[in-house]
């Protein structure tokens, strides 16, 4: 593992360009404040993993980030692309960022290819061959193409949550947002999926994960982020975040979870 | 802790039978008919009134029934208490044709012929544009059919674009099946064979000028062809029967989909104003009965219409029944729309499809296969609600079976018109109710 570790680490110093630029952020559902003040800067090819308890806003902050909510306050700049409502910034985030759910969020209507190849045909204006060719690939590489033909609703949770990735990777992202992608698997499901964006981290994405999959954190992430009731915590490498945490209530959080 | 080869192995134990449940027939109706003696009665008392229902219905209808006769009095004479179905045989042409002249009527046939065989190849699973079949049936096979049945000289009396239109739906047709052949011997289609040739003067969307190329050839074709067939033309107000109440109906139903679809995203618009409209719309059309928008159809349509413009009365008629149809249909599929969860929009979203792609490829494909029995129970009340244009005068078959009790040879013959109708729309809309059934399952098992 710190052989891994090494080498992300030079991966993440030759490009320290910041991906994400978040500042000042603050959103409110009516008058329940749920981000406050949230700043923080994204490394290109860094690799973030943001946790907390159950309603500290986490799914909130990265939603905010692809534009899924709104919010009232502060500014988001991807790649210096400062975001606005405009169709130009949709189109430019949804080209940029891809990204996977907790419940997966398959279209159920669609064969697993379908779902992979219909951002290409559709968006990319792929002819079918090569959008089918290339949605293989990478069905190939989360070791599902034999199940291409199939639906959704015929697979396990864990061969879903790698359909959903590769479907978000068939349109080419730049960086990646996972909102716990294993919270809603099955334990044996959970290493499967991992093991997928392990080996994503390893190339060269920029990934931003909402998870409590410590073990995962300590292995791949650059960098944790702690929030609790909407504002960030803590942020540091995870051996400083999750072995040394600065602050109550962080240690409290880690003595529950691991 | 042990080491692994300390482990004790586990084996699944072998999966057992069930205990022999067998239901014999005997045992079946003992357990479930007479299992108590409040249940033996009424099982009894059942089967006592489905007896003399039964008994009474099949003497009448068949045993008692007179099937020759050349008029009412006849019959009465023969059995008294019998059905008269002479009458009904002896005006069934009429019945499903309406007034339409004898030695014209292959072209309804042709035209009901065409209209099925138009969607047949679809059953080929593996032929291209599959959606555009459908859709073309949709949008071109009345033009196509409206020349059948209308006749007269080609675009003599409908004008060129008619005309135009109809050779591209003869020409889009005649497309299909050559294709559909082709596939059928395994050979590429035309459009795949024409594509080389087309990419040398195309280079984006080769595929779609390919096969608009072999489209037009066709329509061409179809076009001199047709222009050399002279049809008797036959006025829409001698078309009747079942006849035009198929034409009624199945206009209603194709259109209600689209229209429903329309109005139900409507009504869910974020623009104030679509949403208003969409929403007066519909509550307007579904809190009026049927009838009244007919009548305001026929009477209320030419006036808001520039004066110049003259529509018949069924095209009147049509309007009305596809508003009328397209509401219901609309909270419907906004029913079905509601069923989406929200996750759907957004894995959409976050791959950029926009409102447009994302309604059409992913939330209303999911929305319609949820409501497909409400549709079907749309589909059904529609098709009978039909047999209200009767009274604003239109032939259709109520009216036509109506009729026959006004025909001096078969004065007050009401009921035995009236049972045959009533067996016809039961097949009619059972044969519905299976296949949607069939439709149900087969969705399913692709799940
Ligand atoms: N659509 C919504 N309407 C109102 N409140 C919401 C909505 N979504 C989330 N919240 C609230 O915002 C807070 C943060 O939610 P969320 O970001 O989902 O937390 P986490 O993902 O960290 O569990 C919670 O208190 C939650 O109740
Ligand atoms: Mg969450």
């Amino acid at each position: 593992m710190s052989q891994f570790n090494e080498a992300r680490a030079t991966v993440s110093e030759a490009a320290s360009r910041p991906a994400i630029r978040i500042d000042g952020l603050n959103k409110w559902y009516g008058a329940h404040h749920v981000l406050r003040d949230v700043s923080l800067t994204i490394a290109e090819k860094e690799i973030m993993v943001v946790c907390g308890p159950s309603g500290s806003g986490k799914s909130t902050l990265i939603r905010c980030l692809n534009h899924l909510e709104e919010y009232q306050e502060g500014a988001i700049a991807v790649f210096g692309h400062e975001l606005q409502r405009d169709q130009k910034t949709e189109k430019f985030i949804h080209q940029t960022m891809g990204m996977v759910f907790q419940n997966f969020n398959l279209f159920p209507h669609l064969t697993v290819l379908e779902n992979c190849t219909l951002g290409l045909t559709w968006l990319r204006k792929k002819p079918e061959a090569e959008a089918r060719e290339i949605a293989m690939t990478l069905l190939e590489r989360v070791g599902i193409a034999q199940l291409a033909n199939r639906f959704p609703g015929q697979l396990s949770g864990g061969q879903q949550q790698r359909v959903a990735i590769s479907r978000s990777l068939a349109m080419d992202p730049k960086i990646m947002l996972f909102d716990e992608p294993t919270s809603a698997l099955d334990p044996e499901m959970v290493k499967e999926v991992l093991d997928v964006m392990v080996n994503l981290a390893q190339t060269g994405m920029t990934m931003v994960c909402v998870t409590h999959e410590m073990q995962f954190a300590r292995q791949v992430a650059d960098r944790v982020v702690f929030m609790e009731d909407g504002e960030i915590v803590e942020v540091g490498p995870p051996e400083q975040v999750l072995l040394n945490p600065q602050w109550d209530r962080t240690k409290a959080f880690l003595d529950h979870i691991l | 802790m042990n080491s692994d080869a300390q482990l004790k192995r586990f084996v699944p134990s072998p999966a057992r039978k069930p205990k022999d449940s067998e239901m014999t027939v005997l045992r079946w109706i003992r357990s479930r008919c007479f299992n108590s003696v409040g249940n033996s009665i009424l099982t009894l008392l059942v089967l006592g009134l489905v007896f003399y229902v039964l008994d009474y219905a099949l003497n009448w209808a068949v045993f008692d029934a007179v099937w020759h006769a050349s008029n009412r009095r006849e019959c009465m004479d023969i059995s008294p208490g019998g059905a008269c179905w002479a009458g009904v045989i002896d005006w069934f042409n009429g019945l499903m044709y309406g007034r339409y002249p004898i030695e014209e009527q292959w072209r309804v046939n042709l035209g009901v012929v065409l209209a099925v065989a138009w969607l047949l190849p679809l059953s080929c699973r593996s032929l291209a544009h599959r959606s555009l079949m459908l859709v073309s049936w949709i949008a071109l096979y009345p033009f196509l059919g409206a020349w059948l049945f209308l006749g007269g000289g080609f675009g003599a009396e409908t004008g060129p674009f008619h005309a135009i239109l109809t050779s591209l739906a003869a020409g889009f047709m005649a497309m299909c099946y050559v294709n559909w052949l082709l596939a059928m011997l395994k050979r590429p289609s035309l459009t795949d064979i024409i594509y080389p040739l087309v990419a040398r003067f195309v280079a984006r969307q080769t595929h779609i000028f390919s096969l608009l190329l072999v489209w037009l050839v066709f329509s061409g074709v179809a076009g001199g062809l047709l222009s050399q067939v002279a049809l008797a033309p036959v006025a829409i107000e001698r078309w009747g029967g079942l006849f035009l109440t198929l034409i009624i109906a199945s206009f209603a139903i194709t259109m209600s989909i689209p229209i429903g679809v329309l109005l139900a995203l409507g009504r869910r618009s974020k623009l104030p104003v679509i949403h208003w409209l969409c929403l007066l719309i519909i509550e307007l059309v579904r809190a009026v009965p049927l009838i009244t928008v007919l009548f305001m159809a026929v009477t209320l349509l030419p006036i808001f219409l520039p004066s110049d413009m003259e529509l018949n009365k069924l095209s009147q008629v049509l309007c009305a029944v596809c508003l009328f149809a397209g509401a219901y249909m609309a909270e419907n599929i906004r029913g079905g729309l509601q069923a989406i969860p929200r996750g759907q929009y957004e894995a959409a979203q976050t791959l950029g499809l926009g409102y447009w792609m994302t309604m059409l490829l992913i939330i209303l494909p999911q929305a319609l296969r949820l409501m497909i029995p409400n549709i079907m129970t749309s589909f059904i009340s529609i098709l009978k609600d039909t047999t209200l244009v009767s009274i604003i005068g239109l032939f259709d078959i109520m009216l036509m079976a109506r009729n026959i009790a006004n025909d001096k040879n078969w004065i007050g013959l009401h009921t035995e018109p009236l049972a045959m109708i009533s067996i016809l729309f039961f097949v009619m809309c059972y044969g519905m109710s299976q296949y949607s059934i069939n439709l149900e399952k087969r969705l399913k098992v692709d799940r």
